[in-house]
């Protein structure tokens, strides 16, 4: 395998951007919208597990893609329309978890390796909520309590939740998966 | 389990614009919407959002979800923004208002004080804000249903993207069925292994982890799926050279027009609000008592 | 020959940079245009390193140290850009599902023209062409998501002609389909053949391929080149357990070996009904034509049912209405006497246990044990019982060693048989496979069917295929499906014996069935080939 700068965006990333996009979509459509009560109601997006994930390994272009591209098909697909600035959250949240590779990523398994993307994923839900508060503020005219109380109660905490307890089972299954290619 | 694209052909006039123009509206009416705070603006922005939105010819009955969700949201902003900042509105509103009422109310055993202060600054800027969240849901709103998924890559490099992003955009359009579709099956290969969604039981992470016999045979299927779908573009050479788009849509005259409308409104609006102070909270002066 | 090969293979190696032994060593050949050259092999013989080799992914994607040498129309392949070599090689990968990029198959078909830079009105007359070509016009504007496994394989070919290739790579390119219509894509790549392009196909299903009389075959084995010659010298040097030969050649050797005796432990016996279909309709929704069509039958002790089909006949919806997964339209499904509208998916587990046709749509835990031990604890057995199920599915798939390993890192084959020890340690009564030989090669299927029949456990096995065969060496019972009916419900014998019937459902007899058929009266029953060489 030949060292890739993290930014280069081949055939390889087009594809696994379309893949994390797509999959974002439909996991967040499947379990959101067609109300299967996953994990009660704490986790109302475990989709949003995935554009981290998808980050942390094929680096935060394809991260990114994967949440922005995913969350503008899956308002697609349940028609709740087009929302540019909460699109880019969700690209965000992809894109600063996949600066873990930054942070000397050596494996997909092992406490090192899940601690270090687990700090990223934080890092990212952070700012993209500060990006999504900022936007509302400026175009809806709330203030910082009330987009606390509207916007970080009800995203941030579940997204916090869902992505550091999945991300890490999705990791250590794709440890497994990582050493079948030959490329 | 079947995935749907809201779109379909409607012959509505907005069909007749080209996709590229109608994305370049909707963006410069978001900048140029929230330049403004005057309710006499915010009117004008309203009229021609609904007028747009009217122009797609989507039923209300389709887009009912979207609106009971976008008008819980600004419930939520006007009723939480009334009672905990009392009519702050992120400076906003002008430092002296005017109290409609004012409660104060403490919070048993902690002793938290709450002071619910309604002004009529407050409720004159709630009728702004409902004007401009609904004006922009409206234009935004619309997308899903008039807009054809598979001219999506080709719009986006119309706009400037480039190639390869571009196509990652046609190529997860081209995806999301087929995971659905793997989804689905998934989901009964693991109901067959008496695995019950809907049964909740344990702690927090006992109750997240529950959907990993669904997510990772999902995403790692699709992983390495991934790896032949390289290999198949590769040696279709995408990405060697710029590429020929086979989906085309042409630029009208009515799109130009469209386009001309749409500078002149963000010129407009920059003017107006920037050198004139229009953009600013406004409020007729009958309305605040003595 | 006064020709000039397009393709030339000498002393090839290839050594992937991750690997510590060779992929492929020493491989010499060459292709004519105009010929169909077969290559065949098992699961990890080394094709796929082959083949990548020939249309560039080595070393253009994939790296590591190659010798010896390989020219196409007498250029080195690694002087060959990739957009000529792409115009020089088209390559259609094993699953067309995975090959396909475009949303439409317009634009399917012209992706690779995009890419090229090609004019629109070219590309839109080149497409056409291509697909008038291939019989699939009508196809054009359709979504290639919706369109059937054999249509899709024809579209992912549309989007390789277009290029127009001198030579065709085809992987495997009848593992997605039934057999009549794998019989037409065969007749297709030799008329593509006739045309002058030189065809090569990598299969393991060989003897389908000989039917269209390969010019040439090379046989692989361990990443070594076995055999090259013409199609009569490969009968004889090939292992006919790995590769599937035809039966008069498979009896014709036996003769002279030790034949290891297949003993099926369940034959049908009298007594309550296990599963009971009581004229069931299905279809998905009211506006939509029925799925399942006034389908009525039962499932007994000791009975062993081949559910045999085209695809598309409805018989995985079938057995989806045995487990619950779908409640009929109309009719009732009772399992062990309980209606399935009235019992849950998870309960009616305690009865059937269904293994899914890929193994990758269920394998999630990060070992082996956790993922056998995942049915049981759903199903709420005690944690001594759960250990107990375990262990006796895990030594029934032979794979005691695994337990630890995650099951995602296993090859395609283990992964197979950990799917079913996965069911397995729920004991159910019944057992029921789909498609369970789909992505296996032939020595690896045969195992595992062997193991299950002959292992105690099961009051009642049930089987989806379309391979004909699998039914004749396996079942004591065939239920044929067509058009979202049973046709035909009876023994082996009796159900394959209305040759018409079979070839209206679009069943394809073989040549097993046929010499199995000639020495019915002496054998009493269907056996597979080396057995038959024995008992006559």
């Amino acid at each position: 395998m030949n060292k890739k700068s993290i930014w280069s965006f081949g055939t390889r990333e087009v594809v696994y951007s379309a893949i994390g996009a797509a999959l974002y979509a439909v996991l967040s459509w499947a379990t959101n919208f067609l109300q299967i009560p996953a994990a009660g109601n704490v986790a109302f997006r475990p989709a949003v597990a995935i554009p981290m994930f998808f980050g942390v390994v094929f680096g935060p272009i394809v991260g990114f893609i994967s949440g922005f591209l995913g969350n503008i098909i899956g308002d697609l697909l349940s028609g709740y329309g087009f929302w540019p600035w909460w699109d880019l959250a969700n690209g965000i949240m992809g894109f600063v978890a996949g600066l873990v590779v930054l942070a000397g990523l050596k494996g997909y398994k092992g406490w090192s390796n899940i601690f270090k993307a687990e700090v990223f994923i934080v890092i990212g839900v952070l700012v993209a909520a500060a990006e999504a508060a900022a936007s509302e503020i400026w175009v809806s005219g709330v203030d910082v309590p009330t987009t606390i109380a509207t916007n970080f109660v009800p995203t941030i905490i579940p997204n916090l939740i869902n992505g550091l307890i999945l991300v890490p089972i999705l990791m250590v299954a794709y440890d497994a998966i990582a050493s079948r290619s030959g490329r | 389990m079947l995935v749907t694209w809201q779109y379909r052909i409607r012959n509505s006039l907005m069909e007749t614009f080209d996709p590229r123009a109608r994305w370049i509206f909707s963006l410069i009416f978001l900048v140029s919407i929230s330049l403004f705070w005057d309710v006499r603006f915010l009117a004008v922005f309203f009229i021609l959002a609904f007028a747009w939105y009217a122009s797609a010819r989507v039923s209300f009955k389709e887009t009912r979800r979207a609106w009971v969700l976008i008008a819980f949201i600004l419930f939520m902003m006007i009723f939480i923004g009334t009672i905990i900042t009392g009519g702050g509105a992120a400076g906003i509103l002008p430092e002296k208002t005017h109290p409609v009422v004012i409660w104060n109310w403490t919070v048993p055993l902690t002793g938290w004080p709450i002071v619910f202060r309604l002004t009529y600054e407050r409720l004159w800027f709630a009728l702004a804000q409902m004007l401009r969240v609904l004006a922009i849901s409206a234009i935004f709103v619309i997308i899903p249903y008039s807009m054809d998924p598979r001219l999506y890559g080709f719009t986006f490099r119309g706009m400037g993207f480039h190639d390869r992003v571009a196509y990652s955009m046609d190529l997860a359009f081209r995806y999301v069925p087929t995971l659905a579709r793997d989804f689905s099956v998934t989901l009964d290969a693991q109901r067959a292994r008496g695995y019950e969604i809907e049964r909740v039981e344990g702690g927090l992470i006992a109750q997240i982890g529950k959907i990993a016999p669904l997510i990772v045979p999902v995403t790692m299927n699709s992983i390495i799926s991934g790896e032949d779908v390289t290999n198949a573009m590769d040696l279709r050479c995408f990405g060697i050279k710029p590429r020929t788009w086979l989906e085309k849509t042409d630029f009208h005259r009515r799109d130009v027009y469209l386009m001309i409308f749409t500078g002149v409104m963000l010129i407009a609006s920059i003017v107006l609000s920037t050198v004139f102070h229009f953009g600013v909270f406004w409020m007729p002066a009958w309305l605040i008592p003595a | 020959m006064d020709r000039e090969p397009y393709i030339t293979v000498d002393k090839l190696t290839f050594q992937y940079h991750s690997r510590t032994e060779p992929a492929i060593s020493d491989i010499s050949f060459k292709v004519y245009p105009g010929e169909v050259l077969l290559i065949a092999g098992s699961s990890g013989c080394g094709k796929t390193t082959l083949m990548r080799c020939i249309n560039g992914l080595i070393p253009h994607t994939y790296r590591g140290d190659m010798s010896g040498e390989i020219r196409l129309l007498d250029k080195p392949v690694s002087e060959m850009a990739m957009s000529d070599l792409s115009q020089t090689v088209g390559t259609l990968l094993q699953d067309p599902e995975r090959q396909i990029v475009g949303s439409y198959v317009r634009n399917e078909v012209a992706f690779g023209l995009e890419n090229l830079g090609f004019s629109r009105e070219e590309i839109i007359r080149r497409v056409d062409e291509t697909l008038e070509y291939l019989g699939i016009l009508h196809l054009r504007d359709r979504e290639t998501f919706s369109i059937s496994g054999g249509e899709k394989q024809k579209v992912a070919l549309a989007g390789v002609l277009v290029m127009q290739p001198k030579v065709l790579l085809l992987d495997e390119p009848l593992a997605s389909l039934d057999p009549s219509s794998a019989h037409e894509a065969l007749k297709l790549f030799r008329d593509l053949a006739d045309k002058g392009i030189a065809v090569v196909i990598v299969e393991h299903r060989v003897e389908d391929v000989l039917s269209i009389n390969p010019d040439r075959v090379l046989y692989l084995d361990a990443g070594k080149q076995e055999y090259y010659g013409d199609s009569s010298g490969l009968m004889k040097v090939v292992d006919y357990h790995r590769i599937k030969l035809p039966a008069r050649i498979i009896m014709e050797r036996a003769k002279t070996e030790q034949v290891i005796e297949f003993k099926p432990l369940l034959s049908p016996q009298a007594g309550e009904a296990l599963v009971k279909f009581d004229h069931v309709s299905f279809r998905y929704r009211e506006d939509l034509p029925d799925v399942l069509h006034d389908v009525s039958f039962q499932v007994g002790k000791g009975d062993v049912i081949a559910i045999l089909g085209h695809n598309g006949a409805g018989k995985t919806t079938l057995v989806k209405h045995a487990l619950g997964l779908l409640k009929p339209t109309d009719g009732r499904v009772l399992l062990e006497g309980k209606d399935t509208r009235k019992v849950t998916v998870a309960q009616a587990a305690h009865t059937i246990g269904y293994v899914f046709q890929s193994p990758t749509q269920m394998l999630f835990a990060p070992s082996v044990k956790e993922e056998l031990a995942f049915g049981p604890k759903n199903l709420r057995y005690t944690p001594d019982t759960i250990q107990k199920n375990v262990d006796w599915a895990i030594h029934t798939v032979h794979m005691e060693a695994e337990l630890e390993t995650p099951p995602l890192a296993l090859s395609f084959g283990q992964q197979k048989r950990v799917s079913i020890a996965s069911i397995l340690s729920m004991r159910s009564r019944i057992l029921m496979m789909d498609e369970p030989t789909a992505g296996q090669d032939y020595w690896n299927y045969n195992q595992f069917m062997d193991a299950i029949l002959q292992m105690p456990g099961f009051d009642s096995v049930l089987f989806i295929t379309h391979d004909v065969d699998l039914a004749v060496v396996y079942a004591n019972r065939i239920l044929l499906v067509f058009g979202g009916q049973i046709v035909a419900d009876g023994s082996p014998a009796e159900v394959l014996k209305d040759k018409e019937q079979l070839r209206r459902c679009r069943v394809l007899p073989t040549t097993l069935l046929q010499v199995n058929e000639q020495y019915y009266e002496q054998t009493g029953r269907f056996l597979r080939a080396e057995e038959l060489a024995k008992r006559i």
